[in-house]
Order: structure tokens, then sequence, then C-alpha cells
């Protein structure tokens, strides 16, 4: 027997009933069983069901959701559809979706592209009808209906039917572009949220918009403390409050552009209890339409600080250590060794006194060994030198440099030297620099001329050796010149070397010794 | 010129020698010190023509102990020595009130001699 599915009251019904649904519905989970009651109800299908292509595992399309009329007992059937997985083109839902186009099945139960095929027959299921879920560009499912008849294809039904495809493929669409929307937005709070940076986000006016959760632990204020209220207030220091609201000012009238945008910056915070503290600020204008807003990135660097200022200290102790061993070796030669050879001198000249009326072959003895330990005590004195000069801690850095200048065996000028003294590590610095820069110039430069400078102007040590030889040093090779470089860094100095091949060498350090 | 010296030199074994040098020279030593604050005592005492006098000293640096002795009126001459080089303290031997320098390993009475002409 046969029944067509095409009367008016129960398609305009139905349009009503889809239109109803979609208008009033949350998420397609909900909708979707209204829609297939609505249209089922209308047009007298016994079963129908929801699906849609897989996009966690395509290409594969998987029923969301289903109905049945009231009174049908099809539970074999409906466990069947809810748990097959159709490939494109496989049964009903599976051409829908490869087609594009609605479809009509006759009698499901002997058509030769329906793997439901058995637990259809025992449901007593025959015709089927299905159409695609589409949207602007793609098929996102199918949904089908079933009945006990057989019925004839309905041109009518099946253009309704593709249109409610596209009204729900509409639907669909929409509700997971805003779901994605929002799940961004959620994405973006939470990470806000989880930052260890505080990120205070203010309008043109200075006023706060967001104060992050970091920024709230970090100075002290709750949200409800913050919200609407000027930022200058709640966390720039008294002293800084007008220079800021200033800045912020200049950086509005210009259209939100500035030279305080987008650099790191460290200045001084404080919290809600008034305590200050260093931070590190970056400021950004977000992009959005309307007056300026900015936001701020910042970080309490207090520990930071405190590393480098302790960083710096113990490379100043490792520094001052060294000198003070090196004054201590000194010491120690000046009064051990070289004291007995002083008194050896002295008793062999006098032994001589003694032998002179006595014998010349003694006479000539004690003189070689007079000869042997002035020799010694003159050794000994250039290695106690070489450590520490002692002509520098007593005369400074110009009779030292001077020093170095006049006992250098290539020819050298000492043009410049300070006349005030400085900070004893300044000039053991700067002394052992030039004496390291000559010992090169003797090594390597086949020199005619060195010249010495040591200038302090703007409280700088500037230093400055040059020769006319060769050129072509390099100033990573040599160890000497990097164990220089170290201890003028930690005298916050640099050293630099100019040594073009063939145009002689350049060495200049700059110490602060303000 | 006047011939007693008092020597001042915190190292005994220098001391020593320097005595028989000078006596061999024909110098009296009339005292030794071996710091400066004993040094100005001594010469107090002791009024020497000459004080043969270590710059290194333990307690104030002979170039101090030179200034104390001049300043205290008529003193003796004064000749400094040290196991550094006169070279080693830049110009300040030159600024002092002593008559000179003499190297201890060149000690001898001609030396201090010739600083006193």
């Amino acid at each position: 027997m046969h029944t067509r599915a095409h009367d008016s009251p129960g398609l305009i019904g139905a349009e009503h009933s889809v239109a109803r649904s979609l208008a009033y519905g949350e998420r397609p989970d909900d909708v979707y069983p209204r829609v297939l009651a609505a249209i089922g109800e209308a047009l007298g299908w016994l079963l129908g069901s929801v699906w849609e292509a897989d996009r966690a595992r395509s290409p594969s399309i998987v029923c969301v959701a289903s109905w049945q009329a009231p009174g049908v007992e099809a539970t074999d059937f409906r466990e069947i559809t809810e748990s097959i997985r159709l490939g494109p083109g496989e049964g009903l839902p599976g051409r829908v979706w490869s087609s594009g186009e609605p479809a009509w099945i006759d009698d499901v139960t002997t058509d030769p592209n329906f793997p439901r095929a058995a637990a259809a027959k025992r449901a007593g299921l025959h015709a089927a009808v299905a159409f695609p879920i589409r949207s602007r560009d793609r098929i996102l499912g199918a949904i089908e209906f079933f009945s006990e008849e057989h019925r004839e294809p309905d041109e009518r039904a099946l253009e309704t039917m593709a249109s409610f495809g596209a009204q729900i493929g509409q639907f669909v669409e929409r509700r997971r572009a805003e779901e994605a929307v929002r799940e961004a937005g959620e994405l973006k709070r939470a990470m806000l949220d989880a930052a260890l940076d505080c990120i205070i986000t203010i309008d043109h006016r200075g006023r706060v918009i967001d104060f992050n959760p970091a920024a709230q632990a970090t100075f002290g204020y709750g949200v409800a403390e913050v919200a609407g209220r000027e930022m200058a207030e709640l966390v720039v220091p008294p002293s800084l409050r007008d220079r800021h609201r200033a800045g912020l000012a200049r950086c509005v009238a210009a259209g939100g552009t500035g030279d305080l945008l987008d650099r790191r910056i460290e200045i001084t915070g404080m919290r809600a209890d008034g305590s200050e503290f260093p931070v590190e600020l970056t400021i950004t204008r977000i992009d959005v339409p309307g007056p300026p807003k900015f936001t701020g990135y910042l970080r309490d660097i207090t520990d930071r600080l405190a590393a480098e200022a302790e960083l710096k200290a113990s490379r100043a102790r490792i520094v001052s250590a060294g000198d003070e061993e090196r004054r201590r070796i000194e010491r120690d030669l000046h009064d051990g060794a070289q004291q007995r050879l002083v008194a050896a001198t002295l008793g062999l000249r006098l032994a001589r006194r003694k032998l002179e009326q006595d014998g010349d072959e003694g006479l000539r003895l004690l003189d070689e060994a007079i000869d042997d330990v002035v020799g010694a005590t003159n050794e000994l004195r250039e290695l106690a030198r070489g450590i520490h000069p002692s002509v520098l801690t007593e005369g400074g850095l110009g009779p030292a440099l001077d020093s170095l200048v006049s006992g250098c065996p290539v020819a050298a000028e000492l043009i410049a030297a300070p006349e005030d003294r400085l900070a004893q590590g300044v000039e053991s610095a700067a002394y052992f620099t030039v004496a390291e820069a000559l010992t090169n110039v003797v090594r390597y430069a086949e020199a005619s001329l060195a010249t010495v400078s040591a200038v302090v102007s703007d409280g700088v040590l500037a230093i400055e050796v040059t020769d006319d030889g060769c050129g072509g040093a390099d100033p990573a090779a040599g160890s000497g010149l990097r164990g220089l470089a170290d201890r003028l860094a930690a005298l916050e100095g640099t050293l630099a070397v100019q040594s073009p091949a063939g145009a002689g060498t350049t060495l200049r350090a700059r110490i602060p010794c303000a | 010129m006047g011939r007693t010296v008092l020597i001042v030199d915190d190292h005994a074994g220098f001391r020593r020698l320097a005595r028989r040098m000078l006596e061999a020279d024909g110098y009296a030593v009339v005292g030794e010190a071996a710091d400066g604050r004993s040094a100005l005592a001594a010469a107090r005492e002791l009024r020497p023509d000459l004080v043969l006098l270590d710059v290194q000293l333990p307690d104030i640096d002979g170039f101090r102990v030179t200034e104390a002795l001049v300043s205290a009126g008529e003193g003796p001459a004064i000749v400094l020595t040290s196991t550094r080089d006169e070279a080693d303290y830049a110009r300040r031997v030159e600024r002092s009130d002593a008559r000179g320098f003499v190297a201890k390993s060149e000690l001898s009475g001609d030396a201090i001699a010739s600083l006193l002409r």
C-alpha cells in the first residue's frame, strides 16, 4: 500500500516547526531532536536520525541524534544506527553526504547500498528518505527518515527537505563559529589568568579596564578595588605620577603612538601598602576601534637586580682578592728572600775587606759571589715588580707608567698621565693594561716606537697604547688580553683593540673612575 | 762631620751587618732601633750625628720618621735605605728632608760619606 506524503498542511506545519526550533535553539545538540520530531511528526515518518561528518576521524559520517515516533518499537535498529560508522558514499547517509543531493529509497531491505538492511527488515522498515545538511561551502552531514510503508518519491517533499537541510546547515555553522569565538575568548582569559607577568589594561584616560591575577597578587589589590580607577593612583609612586599622566596624554594626543611604547623600561612601581619596588615594564597599544587602549606587561625585578648587584660585587671581590694576594706575595718576597740576599751581600763585602789584606784568589772568588748575589737581588726585584709594582702603590700611575715606559726594550714615550691618585683597583688595572700592551708590542709588533697615554675626563680614565708596527693583532687570541678584559669588565670598563694589518696597533681601555 | 750613628731597621740581621760595615769604616754606632717610635725616642736620647733609616718599618714608614726628626729642630743627618730601589719610591726621597738614599746591598761608609758631602 502506498501513501503520498505531499499533504500541504503537513509540509507547511513542518516548515513552521523547523523554523521555530532553529530560532529558539541554543546548540545543535539541543536542536536536532526537536527538528527530527518536527519533520517526522508532520510528515508521518516513524524514525529519523541526524548524521554529522566526523571532523576528528574523517572521512566518515556518524549518527549524533535520533528520534522515533511514539509507540514505535525499533531498539535494535536504533542501536545499530547509533554505533555504525559509514564512509563517503556508503549507505544512505554516506551517499547523500557525497552527492550533496537528497535521496529516496523505496525499500531499504532490498537496496544494494544499505548496510543496515537486515536490522531494517527485522524492524519492519522499508521506505527511507535522506537530505544533506549543507553550509555555505560544504556538506556538514545528513538527516534520514524511515517508514514501514513503501512510499513514492515526492518532489515537493524533497524540495522542502532540501530547504530544511540548508536552514539547519546555516544554523549549525553559525553556532559553531560562535562557539569558536567563545572558546578563543575563554582561552585568552585563561592565558591572562595564568600569566606570571602582571598584565594591566587601561583606557585613554588611564583608567583600569583589566588587572590580571598576577597584577592583583604583585600589587596587593583585589579586582573590585581596581576596576575603573586611575592606574596612576594605584601602582605609580606619587613622585612619578605627574610624569606618567603627562606621558599618557602625549601618547593619546599623538593618536596612540610614542617612544614609550613597545620597549622594555625599568621604573619603580608602588604596592597597595605604599611600598615601592623596581619593575620592568613594556607598554603596547592594543588594536581595537575607538580611542586608544593600552596594555602594560610588568615584572617585579627586585630579585634580578639583587642578583646582578651580587654578581658585580662578587667579580669585584675576585679581582680585589687577586690584587691582595699579589701585594702579599710582594711583601713576602721583600721580607723573605730579598732580606737574606741583602744580608749576604753585605756579609760578602765585609768578608772582602778582611781578605784585602790576605789573598788575591780569595778576593776574586768573593767578587764573583758578590756579583751573583747582586744579580739574584735584581732579578727578585724585577719579579716583585711584575707581581705588584711598589712604585704604583707609592707614587701612583704617573711614576709607575713612567717606569714601564723607560724599562721597555722598544722605544716608548709616555704622553700623558693623571696627576691625581685614583682608586687602587683602577690604578692596578690601568698599570697592568699598559704592561700587557707593551709586552705585546715587544713580542709581536716589530715596532720602532710605542706611545702611552692615560687621561681622566668626565669620570673615565682613558688609556691608549699605540705602536707603529705591523698590526694584525687578534684581541681574542691572547689569554693575557682576555684576562685584562675580564679585570676591566669587573670595574665596568672596556677594552678595544684596533690592529689593521700593516698599519700598527692601538689598544684603548676605558675605566670609570668617578 | 760627626760620626755617631743610630741604625733603624726591623731586621736584626741587617742591623748587625750594617754595624760591622760602618764600624769598619770608622763610624761609631751608638744605638739601634727596630721601629719608628723607638727610633724617635732613641734619637731624642742619644742625639746621634747620623741616622741610617729603613723606609719599610712595621709601625710608621721612614718618611714619616724623617719628618718627625727634622721638625724636632736641629736634628741628625738622615740617610734612607731599603731592599727596594730608590726609583720604586717615585720622587719621595727627593721631596723628603733626608740627605739621600743607599740601597741596603750597596751599604758602605763611602756610600754614606758621599751623600753627606
